[in-house]
């Protein structure tokens, strides 16, 4: 990993998000530098898509800093982020080819651009027979590498993935590796949203584990491995815990 | 960078909207209908017809009795009846139909009925039995006045040019200059009625596809709206313009055999302070209505829900109906004025005061100004809403939670 110090691309300081009485997130703070994965950890309800949604500026936060590039989210950054949803949908009533279209051109391509990039992309995921097909006449899967490649168009350098995998297969969600370790490699920034720990080995150049909206756990994955067995507490199942999932 | 998503949002918005079955099903039954109810006119017409000419090729056999000594004898054979030999020998042939009909003619035609029996021939045929009774008497009629001035007046098709003058000693108009500006409030109520569902719906779409994210990530939720707006708008006239083809096709070609009355264009008075007020009340009254139902669109979660409130924001464009009367003859009633400054009645009223001229200009902009502030602002909450609320998958959206984090957020600042 580069270590020159440069400026995070993403800065969370002091976040505190509250929905009516109940504070969801604490104090949480974290640093996301350019060019790295950063895994993010947490167990159910813990409060990552939150603070995912408060620095895209979905959510409002009730207090603290989240920015990009230096600045709160604005969507005119949006042509150069990726962002896949934890809730996945696009317009279900409309043709593949003619939805990537769209989120192609909003994303500053011209149309015979983003209609040759998407033609490319669909048979890379071997959906190239379904251009023409409405989205809901697809499976869920399938919908799923549409809503990926509508969200790695136009060469994003901040992707971020609510759950990438969710609802892939075996073989799928390893092409869906392949294609965001190409990404990283094109020098995207990536932020995933995982709770498989061998994608966190795979991907991830650092971590943080989230419990109850606030930070368990931060730093490179050696790093939080440390934390973990020098307090001897912290992750509650095995499935949660890095220590034990890394040192299988 | 907005203004280019603008049009990518409003081509993507209008070509998805054009190119549905269902869109085209739903816009051409209205033309289909119209088209079959003037079929049906105008082949009921073509049998009422008025001349005794056209009888001709449709002869019947008929007797007549005439006690006025108006009815000219050589006229009924023309059309191929002869006199009677008495009344209840005419009227029993009728009956057991032998013969077609019988008119009975009284002392006094202008005052007394014409009494016409007839077959039944079915209800579009039976009407030429009248027609071809009183076709006789007038033709009768103007035989014996033989002047051709005399026969004009004596048929009643005279030219007659009012003017009118209101309190102030100005040329009134009369019907010729209330039909335009009151155009404007026949197209806002078919816009509203056409398009008011979809604008209330019109983000419930990304709404139960789960595509806000995605989308207010990459585009900014006031172009997305605005873009939602304009194409609900090119719909709108795309819509109207198929409605508008039978009317105009029935009303150049078949314009007599519908009974139209002849619009002159010529007596359409065109006054530029009410065309201007009339538009204005019309983009101001789209633009709040819009807004509106954007806004409670975007709080609701469903489609079902949202269509209980449209239910009621229908009426509220209907309520100034009811004191319509009052509208015209009392303008300064209370009731008028509320309706006049209430903002979702005001369009409607303020339209048909403009047209009866009884809308003061002071009025005018005033009630011109609320609507474009009023709109604005709805719109701008409608955005907000929508932005802040359409998360909300499942509940929906309180006002309270959208517009205190509003106060968070400027104490964060
Ligand atoms: N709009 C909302 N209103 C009220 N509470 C919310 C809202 N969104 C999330 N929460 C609460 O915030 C907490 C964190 O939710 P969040 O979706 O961020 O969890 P998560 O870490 O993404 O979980 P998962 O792994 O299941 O996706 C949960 O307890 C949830 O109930
Ligand atoms: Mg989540």
């Amino acid at each position: 990993m580069d270590q020159r110090q440069i400026e995070p691309i993403v800065r969370i300081q002091n976040f505190r998000m509250d929905f009516g009485r109940t504070t969801v997130i604490h104090d949480l703070s974290f640093d996301i530098k350019a060019g790295e994965t950063f895994g993010f950890l947490g167990s159910n309800g813990s409060g990552k898509t939150t603070t995912i949604r408060a620095l895209l500026g979905i959510y409002e936060p009730t207090g603290g800093v989240l920015h990009i590039d230096g600045k709160p989210f604005s969507p005119e950054r949006g042509s150069r982020l990726g962002y896949l949803p934890e809730e996945r949908g696009l317009y279900k009533k409309e043709s593949v080819i003619d939805v990537m279209t769209y989120f192609g051109r909003l994303k500053g391509l011209g149309k015979q651009e983003s209609k040759d990039w998407s033609l490319t992309y669909l048979d890379r995921v071997a959906l190239a027979d379904k251009a023409s097909t409405r989205l809901d006449k697809l499976s869920g899967g399938q919908q799923q590498k549409v809503q990926l490649g509508v969200t790695i168009m136009n060469q994003p350098d901040l992707l971020i993935l609510d759950e990438p995998t969710k609802g892939f297969d075996p073989v799928n969600r390893r092409l869906l590796m392949d294609i965001i370790e190409e990404q990283k490699k094109a020098g995207a920034t990536v932020l995933m949203v995982t709770h498989q720990m061998e994608e966190v080995e795979r991907l991830c150049d650092r971590v943080i584990l989230l419990k109850n909206g606030r930070s368990e756990a931060y730093g490179t994955i050696s790093e939080v491995q440390d934390q973990f067995g020098g307090r001897r507490s912290g992750c509650g199942t095995r499935a949660r815990c890095p220590r034990h999932r890394t040192t299988r | 960078m907005a203004r280019y998503n603008l049009g990518t949002v409003v081509s993507f918005e209008v070509t998805r909207t054009l190119t549905k079955r269902r869109f085209w099903i739903a816009t051409l039954i209205v033309p289909v209908i119209i088209g079959i109810v003037v079929a049906l006119i105008v082949g009921a017409n073509s049998s009422t017809d008025n001349s005794v000419s056209s009888q001709k090729n449709q002869k019947f056999s008929f007797t007549y009795s005439d006690a006025s000594g108006v009815v000219d004898p050589s006229i009924v054979k023309a059309v191929g009846g002869s006199k009677a030999s008495s009344p209840s020998a005419a009227i029993a042939a009728v009956k057991s139909g032998k013969l077609d009909a019988y008119f009975d003619y009284p002392a006094d035609p202008a005052k007394q009925a014409t009494k016409v029996y007839g077959v039944d021939k079915g209800i579009f045929d039976n009407g030429k039995y009248s027609s071809v009774a009183s076709s006789i008497l007038t033709a009768s009629a103007e035989a014996k006045v033989h002047d051709a001035k005399l026969t004009t007046l004596v048929k009643g098709d005279l030219p007659v040019d009012a003017t009118t003058y209101d309190s102030s000693g100005a040329v009134s108009g009369g019907i010729g200059s209330v039909i335009p500006p009151l155009l404007f409030l026949a197209i806002f109520y078919v816009v509203i009625l056409l398009l008011g569902n979809q604008m209330l719906t019109s983000t419930l779409e990304e709404k139960e596809n789960r595509v806000t994210e995605m989308i207010l990530t990459t585009l900014n939720p006031t172009t997305l709206i605005i873009g939602k707006v304009v194409s609900l708008f090119i719909v709108g006239i795309v819509q109207m313009l198929v409605f508008a083809l039978p009317v105009v096709v029935g009303y150049l070609f078949f314009r007599t055999s519908l009974n139209l009355p002849a619009l002159d264009l010529a007596d359409l008075q065109l006054d530029p302070w009410q065309m201007i007020t009339g538009a204005l009340l019309l983009i101001g009254g789209f633009t709040l209505f819009t807004g509106t139902l954007v806004a409670v669109g975007a709080i609701m979660p469903t489609a079902k829900e949202a269509g209980q409130i449209f239910g009621v924001m229908m009426a509220l464009i209907f309520v100034p109906f009811y004191g319509v009367t009052l509208i015209v003859s009392d303008p300064h009633a209370l009731i008028v004025q509320v309706f006049t400054w209430f903002p979702y009645s005001a369009p409607v009223t303020a339209m048909l005061r403009n047209g009866f001229s009884s809308l003061s200009p002071g009025e005018a902009i005033g009630v011109i100004v609320e609507q474009f502030v009023l709109g604005v602002v709805v719109l701008r909450l409608a955005v907000r809403l929508f932005r802040f609320g359409s998360i909300e998958y499942s509940k929906k959206v309180s006002l309270s939670a959208v517009l205190p984090s509003r106060k968070a957020a400027r104490a964060a600042r």
